[in-house]
């Protein structure tokens, strides 16, 4: 869109092209918003044509009205709600990540958000059999990771293998990398790469902070049109695709209050439709591994809501069951004990 | 011409898209169009004089003096979690609702730039409040419903340029929503070059034509702008020290859109929440008529059912 060129539309020549050119109008804006009496006097076309013209390019390049019963009908066959695979968030979450609409994790470094998210790509990918994408950009991914929550499910290893074998893992260390594999990942869903495991149902960012943040500051604004540009890729992705994109956020300091926040300013804070925060507790005496998650935006249920997560709970393999159990009631070590 | 002209304005029960299509096949100029156009208009007006006016559609937020009238253009603005979404799904609920069920059963055209209307959220305020809520019943509320996706600021302006086109074949049309109108803020910066001219000429298009329509077709509009600038250091210098009389708002707001919407916005609405625990979940609102300078302020909730005024 944008630039006149010959075969834009039907009926638009070459030799138009260059008549309006010569007039002054190059692009398709100032043809349509022009005074096309005027147009015509200048440029030599007729004005039928140019308000044919006119009318196909409308047509073709404005957004096409839809009815809101037609939309519905559409959103209840595509829509899926994906559970996370931790209680306590799909009570947060209104039975888990919606397709079609962007879920934040807010969290301070060590809270537990790249755990969140492995535990989610493998409960897609094991328990409801269907394909994520992981764009990792912190190198927080690790396979040997998630072997380890999947072993946690099933002692299997064909089924451990088919659940690794749907996740695909994406580096991406700056944005450039990032819109890239987003565009990739469009045009092999264009082009209808058919895979046998299953169709893609969520896409991870893991972080989106860390591409973004070292373009914000400072006087540039590109800076702030290219975390725009992202958002707006991710939005569409999830409306066009039909996945539930989850992506993951730093904190920082307000600047006048001295308060935490989510990071990435409030441009970005208008993107995502459901943000959890998650937090560690204070002084429980806990072992360090249990924490809070709080819904501070949601389209669907009152923010302010708490539930408790245990991190420490995922991952431990299932022959070795919960680790003081273990060693209190295994018989060898009963027979020892004198 | 005038035979053609005589049997135009005879025909005014016709869908007017169809008098547009005519009007090309029948190789008539241009002095033909300008009246063609003329005709539409008023045809237009006569025809919408018995529409039922917009006075209904929030009586907690528009009392009788301030009611917006057809033409008016509305701005609601804050930060993000502050229910200006929320409001809109209200305020499109009581439109497209059949009167039977306390709505006014007029249409509405959605235009979202950011992707952010949730339809399964507005079917559930829909369901609530209808007094049997059945499949048919929600379908048909939606069918008043037309929604738009505009991925740029040029594809919004071509929108509305080709929006006369359904707005004549939809005459119950009362009600025009953007959601929101600065959502292109920054790319249309960074595109513009150092040029503000630049950077705001599309911004600065589209606001005249929003004007041209709201008048002509006699809608009303609400656009949602985001509070994306950080709040102004010094309270008393910059744009937002019209605010700070004491007891007033205090809510920020900083203008940063071309000057071109500033002048047609016809009321400015500052959406913010409130923050102290024992209120809950309790939002704000300060309703400001630009020309006449009047604040209102407004409290609300928002529940199951949407929106809910104290």
């Amino acid at each position: 869109m944008g630039v006149l060129r010959a075969g834009l539309c039907p009926g638009l020549t070459q030799d138009m092209v260059q008549l309006l050119k010569s007039g002054g109008i190059k692009t398709v804006v100032e043809l349509v918003s022009a005074d096309l009496e005027e147009v015509a006097q200048k440029c030599g076309l007729s004005y039928k044509a140019l308000v044919a013209l006119r009318r196909v390019l409308l047509a073709q390049f404005s957004a096409f009205p839809f009815n809101g019963a037609d939309l519905y009908e559409e959103l209840k066959t595509t829509t899926a709600i994906l559970s996370t695979g931790i209680g306590s968030l799909d009570k947060l979450l209104d039975a888990g990540l919606y397709t079609g609409e962007v879920t934040e994790i807010v969290g301070a470094p060590g809270s537990g958000k790249t755990q969140v998210c492995l535990c989610v790509a493998a409960n897609v990918a094991h328990g409801l059999q269907q394909n994520v994408l992981y764009i990792d950009s912190n190198g927080g991914l690790t396979a040997s990771r998630i072997l380890q929550l999947l072993q946690a499910r099933t002692l299997d290893e064909e089924e451990q293998a088919g659940a690794l074998q749907r996740i695909q893992v994406v580096r991406a260390f700056d944005i450039f990398q990032m819109l890239g594999a987003l565009q990739d990942l469009r045009g092999a869903v264009s082009q209808q790469v058919r895979s046998s495991s299953g169709t893609l149902k969520v896409v991870v960012v893991d972080s989106v902070a860390a591409v973004v943040a070292p373009l914000l500051g400072g006087q540039q604004r590109e800076g702030l049109a290219l975390m725009v540009q992202l958002a707006r890729e991710l939005k569409t992705l999830a409306r066009d695709l039909s996945v539930a994109v989850l992506v993951t956020n730093h904190m920082t300091r307000d600047r006048d209050s001295g308060q935490l926040k989510p990071a990435l300013g409030r441009s970005w804070s208008f993107v995502p439709s459901t943000r959890l925060l998650l937090d560690s507790t204070q002084g429980s005496g806990s072992l360090g591994s249990r924490r809070v998650a709080c819904l501070t935006k949601s389209p669907r249920l009152p923010t302010g809501c708490q539930e408790t997560v245990d991190l420490g709970s995922w991952g431990t393999p299932a022959f070795q069951g919960d680790h003081k159990g273990h060693w209190e009631q295994s018989p060898v070590f009963q027979g020892d004990h004198t | 011409m005038a035979l053609q002209a005589g049997r135009l304005s005879g025909r005014c029960s016709e869908p007017l898209g169809r008098c547009v299509v005519t009007s090309i096949g029948l190789n008539l100029g241009r002095r033909t169009e300008a009246v063609l156009q003329h005709y539409r208009s008023s045809i237009l007006l006569a025809r919408l004089e018995g529409r039922s006016s917009l006075k209904e559609i929030e009586p907690h937020l528009f009392a009788d003096e301030e009611s917006p009238v057809h033409g008016d253009i509305l701005e609601f603005h804050g930060a993000e979690g502050t229910g200006k979404t929320e409001m809109l799904y209200h305020l499109t609920a009581r439109c497209i609702l059949p009167k039977s069920e306390g709505g006014l059963e007029v249409e509405v055209v959605f235009i979202d730039t950011d992707y952010h209307f949730d339809m399964l959220r507005l079917v559930t305020v829909l369901e609530h409040r209808l007094s049997q809520s059945s499949e048919e019943t929600v379908r048909c509320c939606l069918g008043r419903l037309f929604l738009l996706y505009c991925g740029g600021s040029t594809q919004l302006l071509l929108t509305l340029c080709s929006l006369q086109t359904m707005l004549c074949s939809h005459p119950s049309v009362c009600l025009l929503i953007l959601d929101s109108l600065s959502a292109f803020y920054w790319i249309d910066r960074a595109n513009g070059g150092e040029s503000v001219n630049l950077q705001e000429s599309t911004l600065k298009k589209c606001s005249q034509l929003l004007e041209k329509l709201v008048n002509e077709y006699r809608l009303v509009l609400f656009a949602t702008t985001q509070s994306i600038m950080q709040k102004a250091s010094n309270p008393e210098e910059g744009p937002s020290c019209a605010f700070n009389r004491p007891g007033d708002v205090d809510v920020d707001y900083r203008p940063y859109l071309c000057k071109a919407w500033q002048q047609v916005v016809k009321r400015r609405i500052l959406f913010s929440k409130q923050n102290d625990s024992k209120a809950g979940n309790q939002f704000s609102l300060v309703s400001r008529h630009l020309k006449s300078n009047n604040l209102k302020k407004h409290f609300f909730t928002i529940g199951e059912s949407g929106v809910e005024f104290c």
